[in-house]
């Protein structure tokens, strides 16, 4: 090897360190950093302003695990990913496939389906609110009020708050997923279609056996990023509900936030790192599905 | 695109893509009309149609709310986020995609994990931590802070597009006496300028939502972000329908509009590395 090629080999490994060096050093400090930090001072009776942090052990978790808030935080997540991301699915599919078909107006449509995921987030829930609101002003009360006479408590009433707001995050998030699955369809190729269509197979023939595999790591991908993301969301449930009424639909984001609010970070963060392993272990699945693109 | 479809298969389309319309359009024509209606209107005649529409919330907005000075503030957050991720973005991309040093293997590992990383994980020891660098309560902490979900997601869709350029290109920019820098600025990001355009978009429509971080970090009322200050008008004593959607209407449109203009890239963006929604 010639001198001036390893030279170039030294300085390309230089240049290569210091161009990937403020994107690292911003996320090892705000980043891997608070991650760590996270799960140490939630060991520990840290509130705002406190001049001595003493370490307690699993305390936090113990006093966490204990209280309502925390465990309906628990369950309500889990309902509210489950039901959200299922419907997203399911449905999202079956509008991608639609888009997919030879109509008329499909780049019209196209871009509607766009329109609710460029909302901001914190609009889309404030809209939601109102349509929403108990009063005959909330636009579904007032179509219930003149059509049957009758209007719905669909944010205070226990059994109603947690579907209108699963119903709303789908508004928000089933965009996402659309284009997504569309994008992935577009790139199947038409002579598959054909060649099906001629040895006669049915629509859901070629969607089980066409469509399906060929889109199968875009799904595969979508839905484990959405569901970090989801499970980790707070604008939906803060700006509809605040988590209530009593708790019906508090999340461990509500939770932590809230807990926040009282000082006493110790604890909330206790109450993030507690869904620490479910996140570790979307997070591992997503990296290796990611890594695996490349 | 893919089979012909028979009458009465396209009547079942349509009738489920005016279905889908309603969904969509309802919810946005409701927030139109419901910010040009007095608090009076909106309870006294509840109504779909815009009756006695009036500016009288938008005047409240601006003049009471200083809702001017909140835009102007997300302006200045969300564009210097967007400048600076951009910017330490391409260079960490170029990085990892042309370049081959020690710590290669893990830099990347880093990024995609705090791509993955939700910020309701991080927000309270974050807020610890830029309290003690002292950057409590100001856009530049906010800014910092915001460059935790935008850099990754930047960086991991910048270097997809990278890779899609020859490196042949840059080589033979190289040998034409340029240096490995000059190949970035004049042959790679030129080539990259629609992923360049959706990371912008995806970074300026990410700060210029985030409300979660920006409820924390920000305690003057005259720093509040447009997502802050409309928070706040729902969480004091009384809610006024009319202005709130006032403030949804105005924090919307430009973000909405951008998002138009840039649906090409947008949905390029979305194929190449999955954005968080």
């Amino acid at each position: 090897m010639k001198p001036s090629r390893l030279t170039l080999a030294q300085s390309d490994a230089r240049l290569g360190l210091a161009l990937v060096a403020p994107v690292l050093i911003c996320l090892l400090l705000l980043v891997l950093y608070p991650f760590v930090f996270a799960v140490y001072i939630s060991f520990t009776d840290r509130t705002v302003g406190a001049q001595e942090v003493k370490f307690i052990g699993f305390d936090n978790f113990r006093y966490i695990f204990g209280q309502y808030s925390f465990q309906q935080s628990v369950r309500n997540t889990f309902i509210l990913v489950f039901f959200l991301q299922a419907f997203k699915l399911v449905l999202g599919l079956g509008i991608a496939s639609l888009l997919n078909q030879a109509i008329r107006g499909r780049t019209f449509f196209r871009g509607l389906v766009l329109l609710p995921w460029a909302m901001p987030a914190f609009v889309a829930y404030l809209l939601w609110k109102f349509l929403y609101d108990p009063t005959q002003g909330g636009a579904f009360n007032m179509i219930l009020g003149e059509l049957f006479g009758t209007q719905l408590d669909f944010l205070s009433s226990k059994e109603l708050a947690m579907p209108s707001v699963i119903v709303a995050s789908f508004w928000r998030g089933f965009p996402f997923w659309v284009i997504s699955f569309l994008a992935a369809m577009q790139g199947i190729s038409v002579e598959l279609y054909e060649a099906a269509a001629m040895d006669g197979a049915t629509a859901w023939h070629r969607f089980r056996h066409i469509t399906i595999p060929g889109i199968q790591h875009v799904v595969l991908v979508i839905t484990l990023l959405s569901t970090i993301w989801t499970t980790n969301s707070f604008e939906n449930v803060w700006l509809l509900t605040q988590g209530g009424p009593s708790d019906a639909t508090m999340t461990f984001p509500v939770l932590a936030y809230f807990g926040m609010q009282t000082l006493r970070i110790g604890e909330a963060s206790a109450v993030s790192v507690a869904m620490l392993p479910i996140f570790t272990m979307l997070a591992f699945f997503a990296v290796k599905l990611l890594q695996k693109e490349d | 695109m893919v089979t012909r479809l028979t009458t009465p298969q396209k009547v079942l389309a349509y009738s489920l893509l005016i279905l889908l319309a309603l969904f969509i359009l309802f919810p946005i024509y409701f927030m139109g009309i419901t910010s040009l209606k007095t608090v009076r209107d909106i309870y006294r005649v509840p109504s779909l149609l815009p009756i006695n529409p009036t500016l009288q919330n938008y005047e409240q907005l601006i003049g009471t709310w200083k809702f001017l000075d909140a835009i102007k503030n997300s302006v200045i957050v969300a564009g210097l986020t967007t400048i600076i991720s951009v910017f330490i973005s391409s260079l960490a991309a170029y990085s990892l995609v042309r370049l081959k040093y020690r710590f290669r293997t893990w830099s990347a590992r880093l990024i995609l994990f705090s791509y993955l990383t939700p910020s309701s994980l991080l927000f309270i020891p974050l807020a610890v931590i830029i309290a003690q660098l002292g950057l409590a309560n100001t856009h530049l902490g906010l800014i910092f802070v915001y460059l935790t979900f935008a850099a990754p997601l930047s960086t991991w869709l910048l270097m997809g597009f990278f890779r899609s350029i020859p490196f042949d290109l840059d080589e033979q920019a190289m040998v034409d006496g340029a240096t490995r820098l000059g190949a970035l600025f004049r042959i790679v990001l030129p080539l990259s300028a629609p992923g360049l355009i959706s990371c912008a978009v995806f970074t300026f429509t990410g700060a210029w939502n985030e409300l979660l971080l920006g409820l924390i970090f920000i305690t003057s009322p005259e720093l509040r972000t447009v997502p802050v200050q409309t928070n706040y008008l729902i969480t004091g004593d009384t809610v006024r329908m009319g202005l709130v959607m006032a403030a949804a209407v105005v924090s919307a449109v430009p973000v909405m509009v951008l998002y138009f203009f840039a649906q090409r890239f947008v949905v390029q963006g979305l194929g190449a590395g999955s954005v968080k929604a």
